[in-house]
């Protein structure tokens, strides 16, 4: 089978961006070309990956994210998350077809609504929509079932808000950036109960670019690439009462991806995760569905203080999805950041051990409803 | 250069106004046939790709969440890929990649879309930016007709001549899709009532338009070993390509449409096509409008540049010509927008594996089909044959 190597990358920072939506694209696609030394009719392939939710008042937004992204006259599609369009270009690479492909992944948040006034258009317009369903108030019975059936507390949860934030202080992309205390958490406005305000993700706005080539192209590119060893997704069901909320579609999604990477224990063959949490609550849940620790013991992982930016299984030292939340980009931003790490050359937030493998992830849909998983190596 | 990929299911479902059946309900209906034609159960399937046109059209955005029992994919890997009206293209060359990548060997990929339970022309307008195109969209039709009249001035055309060949490309169309069991549009007209049809946006007449449909259509894609296990007569896929232009319309010349002429070279290339009015059988064409279908056989080669209504009327793309095109009435007669360019897939497939019923062309062993989206932006091939 081929190799794919994360080659060249290029992301935004969260805070509002004065370029106009197309300028904005182009100048975080043009970095990372720029970065390779390519010429954007060079490129084998350009996958976009943008949101058709109302997305800056415009439909197909694959129509006005074409110039910037430089996929003029070449081959290349649009994805409707982030992680898709990187697993569908890594699979364009293993086909044999490309030897390069651009991904980029575009949301200008501050041009939008707020995002639950575009997740609430998830729900279908019979059952769920006349109840105001949307991603916060189906993450807050996510988080409601999880501290009743394992007894996870809420300062537990908080924690994750007060490590998470406080990482971000490090990272010269995040958008929220923070020191708080749990008090400080716990004590924030609540916005759909038991999630607090500083548990929530802003809404942020972020290009993020990547350069994907096969491994006889990577060493033109870098002297460094990052493998993508495995990847996986999975789907769950649609309505919230069919699901069992603590036990969704990651795993099955994880499992995929370790299989593909040959990874049997994840804690131990994994050195760092970039985890995607909307909400504090599920960086927690979703590492027990990572294998990181025993179903149920997400709250004592992060007592134990082994997640943090400087310990033995780094969680989110970027400052995670809560301190950087572009939609559909912030699958793509946590795999940014995991390459980093594994290059060495991640800044003021550069974890200390030496990192060789890291797990990337992405969700979006109601509690998790779909799931994407990605392992990288250095 | 990777796995073969075969088509070895389809599955459409009768398109029109669905009024009998949810949003959900159709997109299983479609998935169901296509089980059923490539004989496996759900159970088989390895991935899922599933697109529509943007939220806006059903007022749902993310409808691979929505779907997700519909479409066979919970527990399963799934990736929802989008590109305007070519999205039925770009769906299925995903699923292609996806199984020439080794990953999975047998894909679902699904098309759909519920236009009664929107405004399709509202929405196509949203496609236009806010400042410089919006204030002169007026939905699909005006585009459409501006690309019509730059490419009859641009070779000198005779306005007659353009309008008789497109009212002619229209009655065979609507009598071709009265042998299409599952065509939105089944009426049977005449060249008086197509010439004389009320003027949609001059010369862009009613019976030179596409419809708003509901429907959906499933396509099964297998490796050659997986094809080889289920038995059933596939149709391999040959070559594809896929190429976009600049945002604003105004600064490409749509009347040789670049990206349309690429995307079908790219295609042939792989294909080994060089002469295609020959070398292929059949081809199923986008087509929502009767002027664009004519633009569209000269960019893939089929006829010289602005040669295509002389070669319209002297009937070489009936169904009995040298390379009939849309024997399944089009997308003139059925549009369901983001099942539209699968549909073409489907009915390519159809054809080549001798499975079209009336609307058969004897012999069929290599088809071509295609999609079209955005503002005359994207334009996507794909090339199926009955030999690998």
């Amino acid at each position: 089978m081929r190799k794919v190597a994360i080659t060249r990358f290029a992301q935004s920072a969260g805070v509002e961006s004065g370029d106009n939506l197309m300028d904005f694209t182009y100048r975080i696609s043009k970095e990372v070309l720029d970065k390779a030394g390519l010429k954007r009719n060079e490129v084998g392939c350009v996958m976009i990956a943008s949101s058709d939710i109302f997305h800056s008042g415009l439909s197909c937004a694959n129509a006005v994210d074409w110039d910037g992204s430089g996929a003029f006259m070449i081959e290349g599609t649009r994805a409707e998350d982030s992680m898709f369009a990187l697993i569908y270009a890594a699979m364009r690479i293993l086909s044999g077809h490309f030897d390069t492909v651009l991904v980029t992944s575009i949301i200008k948040g501050s041009e939008n609504p707020d995002n639950d006034t575009l997740t609430g258009f998830f729900a279908d317009p019979f059952y769920m929509r006349p109840l105001g369903i949307n991603e916060t108030t189906a993450a807050a019975f996510q988080m409601r079932e999880y501290m009743q059936r394992f007894g996870v507390s809420e300062e537990q949860c908080a924690k994750v808000a007060v490590k998470n934030l406080g990482n971000a202080l490090f990272n010269p992309y995040a958008h929220m950036k923070k020191r708080v205390t749990v008090d400080d958490v716990l004590n924030s406005e609540t916005v759909s109960d038991p999630l607090k305000a500083l548990e929530c993700a802003p809404k942020s706005e972020g290009v993020a670019s990547v350069l994907l080539a096969s491994g006889d192209a990577a060493e033109r590119f870098t002297d460094k690439p990052v493998w993508i060893k495995g990847f996986g997704t999975s789907m769950d069901h649609f309505n919230l009462g069919d699901r069992d909320l603590l036990n969704g579609q990651l795993t099955v999604a994880a499992e995929r991806a370790y299989r593909m990477a040959g990874i049997r224990q994840p804690r131990k063959e994994i050195d760092l995760a970039e985890i995607c949490e909307p909400y504090a609550f599920q960086e927690l849940l979703w590492c027990e569905k990572l294998g990181f620790c025993p179903d149920g013991e997400g709250g004592k992982l992060i007592d134990s203080g082994e997640t943090q930016m400087y310990r033995a299984f780094p969680v989110n030292p970027s400052g995670g999805v809560l301190a950087m939340n572009p939609y559909v980009s912030r699958g793509l931003y946590r795999v940014i950041e995991a390459a980093m790490q594994i290059r060495g050359r991640a800044g003021e937030h550069q974890v200390d051990k030496k990192v060789r493998t890291a797990l990337a992830h992405g969700t979006h849909g109601f509690a998790g409803q779909c799931h994407s998983v990605v392992i990288l190596e250095g | 250069m990777g796995r073969a990929v075969a088509v070895i299911g389809t599955g459409q479902t009768r398109h029109g106004r669905r009024n009998d059946v949810s949003y959900p309900d159709l997109v299983r209906e479609a998935v169901r046939m296509a089980l059923e034609d490539a004989g496996i159960t759900p159970k088989d399937i390895e991935g899922v790709v599933s697109g529509t046109m943007p939220s806006m059209m059903e007022g749902i955005s993310d409808t691979h969440l929505y779907f997700a029992e519909a479409l066979c994919e919970v527990g399963k890997p799934v990736l929802k890929v989008e590109s305007c009206g070519s999205t039925g293209q770009s769906i299925a060359h995903c699923g292609f990649y996806w199984v020439a990548s080794g990953m999975a060997d047998l894909v679902l990929v699904v098309g759909m879309e519920k236009m009664f339970e929107g405004d399709g022309q509202a929405t196509m307008s949203t496609v236009a930016d806010p400042w410089f195109l919006k204030p002169f969209s007026a939905g699909a039709p005006g585009v459409f007709t501006m690309q019509a009249m730059e490419w009859m001035h641009r070779f000198n055309i005779p306005e007659d001549k353009a309008h008789e060949a497109a009212a002619f490309i229209s009655v065979t169309h609507h009598d071709s899709a009265l042998d299409n069991p599952y065509a939105h549009i089944k009426i049977k007209i005449g060249m008086d009532e197509a010439k004389n049809a009320p003027i949609i946006t001059y010369p862009v007449r009613l019976l030179d338009v596409c419809p708003t449909s509901d429907g959906a259509c499933a396509v099964i894609l297998a490796s050659e070993e997986m094809a080889k296990k289920i038995g059933r007569k596939p149709a391999w896929i040959r070559g594809l390509g896929f190429r976009g232009e600049e945002f604003f319309y105004g600064e490409s010349n749509k009347s040789i449409w670049p990206s349309a002429t690429e995307a079908a070279k790219h295609a042939y290339e792989q294909a080994g096509i060089r002469d295609p009015l020959k070398e292929l059988d059949v081809a199923e064409i986008y087509n929502p409008f009767t002027y664009q279908e004519m633009i569209f056989y000269e960019c893939f080669g089929f006829c010289p540049r602005g040669k295509a209504p002389d070669y319209v009327l002297e009937g070489k793309f009936n169904r009995t010509g040298e390379l009939p095109c849309d024997p399944s009435g089009g997308v003139l007669c059925t549009n369901p927008i983001g099942a539209s360019g699968l549909i073409r897939l489907a009915e390519a497939t159809l054809q080549v594996t001798g499975k079209a019923g009336a609307r058969q062309i004897e012999g069929a062993e290599l088809a071509l089909s295609h999609a079209m989206g955005g503002i005359d932006q994207f334009n996507g091939v794909t090339i199926v044959g009955a030999k690998l």
